[in-house]
């Protein structure tokens, strides 16, 4: 088990690392571009200098890669080109928002497609499984941004049951919190139900073919415990391995929907960065995102092999 | 003529009896009908034989009497377990004989042991199922089952997980969830193919051992001439769907009346010589 | 009677590809003819129209500067095309590239390549495109390069795997052994015979850039107005919900129902060439 761990955190350091790099070149790929949006266009070329030359900007890529890496492994994500506001403390404070509304999505991804996945599998090849894939199939084409723009217009400006954005935080008002984060959690979620319905609907009609499934018929087990108690659980590995992708994916995507429901999150952050071309902010929250991306992959690395003893006493 | 089954002489009634049993699949070329009409018994404490090769509809037979064919499959015919009729009962009584009077031992027993879920929990569910006893006293029944099919070190083994199972002790494993509830009737299908030779020829003689002992009829389904000649009181040999001639072992071997079975001695022709070494 | 009859059609096995395929190809058509197909100008602006519902002359309504909506539609039609097409070109190009170089070369040069497509392949994509649209600048243009760059890895991943198999075949050793260059070997045998699963892969690839160029466009980092766009026609759209639902139902629909198409039509071929399915 230790093992595995310490391959893992390997890998997740070495990743972690080339990532970094991949950002920081995505950034820095056109020259002098920050300068000149900071100033505007129609700064003088000695002010686009002076600007380079007090951010470091015209030293070598590499070096600024360098400082900026080992700047941010001490916590220090510099300050905005913008404001001078540190990045750091902002980032922060915009986390927990981000974080809340992708596990918020996530759950209900997971409560539409853990069911109907599994209820597809056991009807295989009858009305209900056909039902269940064409509406997984529809899911998987709708824009999540098309979906919250639906939401709102009917739940907001139809029947008014819901604000048409801002961010409450929970511990001020936890009611007035959930009526907002509702309606974004809804458009991410149900999109990321699509494919996940699709897995869990593979991973048990794999399962319920198998033998052993046979086997707890043949003593005499009824269809729930079949399913829960065989089933359930070992459909769980192939699913959780495709459902922590999709979390990712689902935290990437946070960015458009933070923008819709004027949440102050890490993606709307990103989108703050890029607007103003304040690098600083941009690289720090692009690299939040991806941090928290591979960190629950790490994690998800190791659950997976927990919930499989086969792994599990092979690194014992 | 009649032949001699001295299985059937003093017992009231078969402990399986299958009549006419057909079992078809709606293709989209139509019917495909995979048992045609077949009838054969399972006297108590016999060891009969089904012998057929892949495709001879002996799995799909031996499913029937569990009901737990594939999906789709119509069953016609009558199947009666020590009397009691099975075709026409409903699911939640079908349930209540599955694994309690009637058993199943499967083929491959690595793929028929749930990965994720110790040994002793799977094979204590019969009485989970079957029996409403406490945690405590299966876990003790379990562990002496598992004495019982010949595991070592039962009291640490009931906590293993299937993958840390020989392959001999997987199928071990599958026969103490077998013969759990000491059922009426044991239907095991091909149990040994997946093992190598000294394995198979021990867990022969396990089934034998339980049969003296605990009295279980066992319907044995497989395509190996040895195991029947070895293992079996009477054979039934199936070809496309239909029974093509039963007698006593001895009998088939000697003197097979279906040019089918003929065919198949004559394929296998080191059986004879077997057979007449022990004698 | 007659054993020169053909198998029957079987229109189980091709009804996705002829139901994704027709409306794939019924967009497609709308945007290659748009000039010719649109009632109006996608730009003429009529004051006096503004924000008018569906009617006999505008079939979709009007936007806040009284342009017709329909119009709109059809001609952003042709601009999400060209970016899918442009964007999967760009990711089919490279991706082929590296991974069948991976695969050729194997050892270092294999391990390299493809641990960082694994990296790129672990970044949210949305993200990745957002990142690189910083540097390369906010245009339509650069949306098509952001995106074909986030299809690499996939491409990429492909390419090895299909491309290691066929440098196993006989005829490549052949080639090998009587001394042919890399560059000829790679193609004149490797390329020709990995190019079918590929395009496949490709058909998958152009629903997501649908998806991923409305997103940018919609966040304003995409097709820049007055160019008509799905996304940012509705992100304008968003601003007029309440007195102007089409403006927002449009253009979602029609990303909807092009990615609906294309994931419809990737299915059924991949399906419909499987040949594990091709009985049933």
């Amino acid at each position: 088990m230790r093992g595995l761990i310490l391959s893992r955190l390997a890998a997740f350091a070495l990743t972690l690392i080339v990532a970094s790099s991949i950002l920081f070149v995505a950034v820095n790929v056109v020259p002098g571009s920050a300068a000149r949006s900071a100033l505007g266009i129609d700064a003088t070329p000695q002010a686009l200098a002076r600007f380079e030359a007090q951010h470091g900007l015209d030293r070598p890529l590499v070096v600024q890669y360098a400082e900026w890496l080992g700047k941010t492994f001490t916590g220090d994500f510099g300050k905005s080109f913008q404001n001078g506001v540190d990045v750091g403390p902002e980032l922060l404070r915009r986390l927990p928002v981000t974080l809340e509304l992708a596990i918020f999505a996530f759950i209900i991804a997971n409560l539409i497609a853990l069911p109907l996945g599994a209820f597809a599998a056991m009807r295989h090849q009858r009305a209900a499984d056909k039902g269940i894939s064409l509406l997984a199939s529809l899911l998987g084409a709708v824009p999540n941004f098309w979906l919250a723009t639906l939401l709102v217009m009917v739940l907001t400006l139809h029947f008014r049951l819901l604000p048409p954005g801002g961010y409450t935080p929970f511990t001020v008002n936890p009611v007035m919190n959930l009526k907002q984060m509702i309606m974004p959690a809804l458009s991410l979620g149900i999109v990321s139900s699509a494919l996940l319905i699709r897995i869990m609907r593979t991973a048990m009609i794999e399962v319920l073919s198998s033998d052993y499934i046979r086997t707890a018929r043949a003593k005499g087990a009824k269809e729930g415990v079949v399913v829960m108690r065989h089933a359930i659980r070992n459909a769980m590995t192939p699913y959780v391995n495709v459902a922590a992708v999709e979390f990712g994916f689902l935290f990437g995507s946070v960015v458009v929907i933070e923008d819709i429901f004027l949440l102050p999150g890490i993606g709307s952050f990103v989108l703050v960065g890029i607007i103003n071309r304040d690098y600083p902010v941009l690289l720090a929250s692009a690299l939040t995102i991806t941090l928290v991306v591979l960190i629950i992959n790490l994690i998800v690395d190791i659950v997976v092999g927990r919930l499989d003893p086969r792994r599990v006493t092979r690194h014992q | 003529m009649r032949e001699y089954r001295p299985h059937a002489q003093g017992a009231a009634r078969p402990a399986l009896a299958i009549r006419e049993l057909t079992v078809d699949f709606q293709r989209r070329s139509g019917l495909l009908r995979t048992v045609d009409k077949v009838s054969l018994d399972v006297w108590p404490k016999e060891i009969v034989g089904v012998i057929g090769e892949s495709g001879s509809g002996k799995t799909m037979t031996a499913l029937s009497a569990m009901r737990l064919l594939p999906h789709g499959a119509k069953i016609g015919g009558a199947i009666a377990l020590g009397g009691r009729d099975l075709v026409n009962i409903g699911e939640s009584e079908m349930r209540a004989l599955r694994g309690d009077r009637i058993a199943l031992i499967p083929q491959d027993a690595m793929q028929s042991l749930n990965p994720t879920m110790r040994v002793g929990r799977q094979v204590g569910e019969p009485y989970e199922f079957h029996r409403k006893q406490s945690y405590g006293a299966i876990w003790s029944k379990v562990v002496e089952l598992l004495r019982a099919v010949k595991i070592a070190d039962p009291e640490t083994r009931v906590r293993d997980y299937p993958h840390q199972f020989s392959g001999g002790m997987q199928q071990r494993a599958m026969i103490a969830m077998g013969l759990a509830l000491d059922p009426e009737l044991i239907i095991a299908d091909e149990p040994t193919t997946a093992l190598d030779v000294t394995v198979q020829a021990r867990i022969l003689k396990l089934l034998r051992d339980i049969r003296d002992e605990r009295g279980s009829a066992i319907l044995f389904i497989t395509h190996e001439l040895g195991i029947v000649a070895e293992l079996c009181d009477w054979v039934y040999v199936m070809k496309d769907g239909k029974v093509v001639e039963d007698g006593p072992v001895k009998r088939i071997f000697e003197a097979p009346k279906a040019d089918y079975t003929r065919m198949l001695l004559e394929a296998t022709p080191s059986i004879h010589r077997r057979k007449g070494a022990k004698r | 009677m007659s054993t020169a009859i053909r198998k029957p059609f079987n229109w189980r096995r091709w009804r996705l590809v002829v139901t994704g395929g027709a409306i794939v190809g019924t967009i497609l058509l709308l945007a290659i003819l748009a000039p010719w197909v649109a009632p109006y100008s996608p730009f003429d602006l009529n004051v006096a129209q503004m924000l008018k519902g569906p009617s006999a002359t505008h079939l979709l309504g009007t936007d806040e500067l009284g342009r017709d909506v329909l119009s709109r539609v059809i001609h952003a039609a042709r601009l999400s095309m060209m970016v899918a097409v442009l964007a999967s070109l760009v990711g089919l190009v490279f991706g082929t590239l590296i991974g069948t170089l991976a695969a050729y070369f194997g050892g270092i040069v294999d391990l390299i390549l493809m641990r960082l497509m694994e990296i790129l392949f672990s970044f949210p994509a949305i993200l990745l495109a957002i990142v690189l649209m910083a540097s390369l600048g906010t245009s339509i243009f650069n949306a098509m390069i952001a995106i074909g760059i986030i299809f690499i890895p996939g491409f990429a991943r492909l390419a090895r795997a299909t491309a290691e198999s066929v440098l196993r075949q006989q005829y490549v050793e052949q080639a090998r052994a009587i001394g042919m260059s890399h560059t000829r070997i790679l193609v004149r045998e490797i390329l020709p015979n990995i190019l079918a699963p590929l395009l496949v892969e490709a058909a998958v690839a152009f629903s997501y850039a649908v998806l991923l160029e409305s997103a940018l466009s919609f966040l304003g980092l995409g097709a820049q107005p007055p160019d008509p766009s799905w996304g940012n026609m509705l992100n304008t759209g968003r601003g007029f919900m309440g007195v102007a639902p089409w403006l927002s139902i449009v253009p979602g629909a029609a990303i909807f129902l092009t990615v609906f198409g294309f994931n419809m039509l990737g299915d059924g071929l991949r399906d419909a060439f499987d040949p594990q399915l091709r009985d049933e």
